[in-house]
């Protein structure tokens, strides 16, 4: 009997051999120091904008500093600053007024959703003496022409692209980012990489980039 | 058999390696005789490589760093000595 009530009082002290208990557990600042790059980056493509990154950084550590004694896994921090980053992101939006989404989420886009970026390039035919059509195309675009149109993404469909496309985020991995069922992370990726190929081609012909069919040019 | 329509819809899950046994064995058997769908695989694949290439890394800036630095070190010490 008293050796029921001990276990139940200290069940790893009594279970687990001490030379077999779990890890130290590292500081917060050194889990926070290695994914700290990482973090604001994210937080920058989420905020599209360096000063309010900065301030959902400062509040993700300070929610992250009081719940840090219930990751169960610190080998799962970098998972877990990203989801807390993403909630703190939402409340700020909210707070500010700002929609989150600006396109009802559960109804299809219309033509982006059938929108072939491969069929367009193949159709309009910007680059007539190519040989490599489609990676011509992708190659005319900088890293700041790509960061432009990620920013007219409809956030909540930017937001799996982000963590699957960029941070390398299985899809898994990322409904659990944003308490999301695996189904309607599938279906979000699937639309937001719609508006990315609508992105690219729109950015591409407003920026003069490619001469369409229609003589826009460039 | 699945058309070219449902072919492209499966085409991303199929580089993220998300579909199921039964959806890859119809999507593969789609590319066997489908030589634009195979193209456009192609193209997705290296259209995602090139979205990542073209994202890359933000460091934090040395000046935000610092106050980062502060904000972590006070949080140390208050852990360590709650008042």
């Amino acid at each position: 009997m008293t050796i029921v009530l001990e276990t139940r009082a200290t069940p790893s002290a009594r279970l687990i051999p001490t030379a077999a208990a779990a890890p130290e557990r590292p500081p917060f600042a050194d889990v926070v120091r290695e994914h700290l790059d990482g973090l604001y980056g994210f937080c920058v493509r989420l905020a599209n904008h360096a000063t309010d990154a900065e301030d959902l950084v400062q509040e993700t550590l300070i929610r992250a500093m009081r719940a840090y004694d219930g990751l169960r896994d610190p080998a799962r921090a970098k998972g877990w600053l990203f989801a807390i980053a993403t909630n703190v992101w939402r409340d700020q939006s909210r707070a500010r007024r700002r929609e989150v989404t600006t396109v009802p989420i559960d109804t299809p886009d219309g033509d982006d959703d059938t929108f072939s970026l491969f069929q367009t390039i193949a159709m309009e035919d910007p680059f007539p003496y190519s040989d490599e059509l489609h990676l011509d195309f992708l190659r005319l675009f900088r890293d700041e022409d790509v960061s432009a149109v990620f920013a007219l993404i409809t956030p909540a469909f930017r937001l799996p692209l982000i963590l699957t496309v960029v941070h390398g985020f299985s899809c898994k991995e990322a409904a659990a980012i944003l308490e999301i069922p695996l189904g309607t992370l599938l279906s979000r990726l699937h639309r937001g990489r719609k508006q990315l190929e609508r992105g690219l081609w729109d950015y591409a012909v407003a920026n003069g980039l490619v001469t369409t069919a229609e003589g826009v040019q460039s | 058999m699945i058309d070219c329509r449902e072919a492209v819809r499966r085409m991303w899950a199929y580089l993220d390696h998300e579909l199921a046994d039964k959806p890859i064995s119809e999507f593969e058997a789609h590319l066997e005789t489908c030589q634009r769908c195979c193209g456009e695989l192609d193209f997705n694949r290296h259209l995602r490589e090139v979205v990542a290439a073209k994202s890359p890394a933000l460091p934090v800036p040395p000046e935000v760093r610092s106050r980062l630095e502060i904000l972590l070190a006070g949080g140390q010490n208050q852990l360590e000595n709650p008042t």
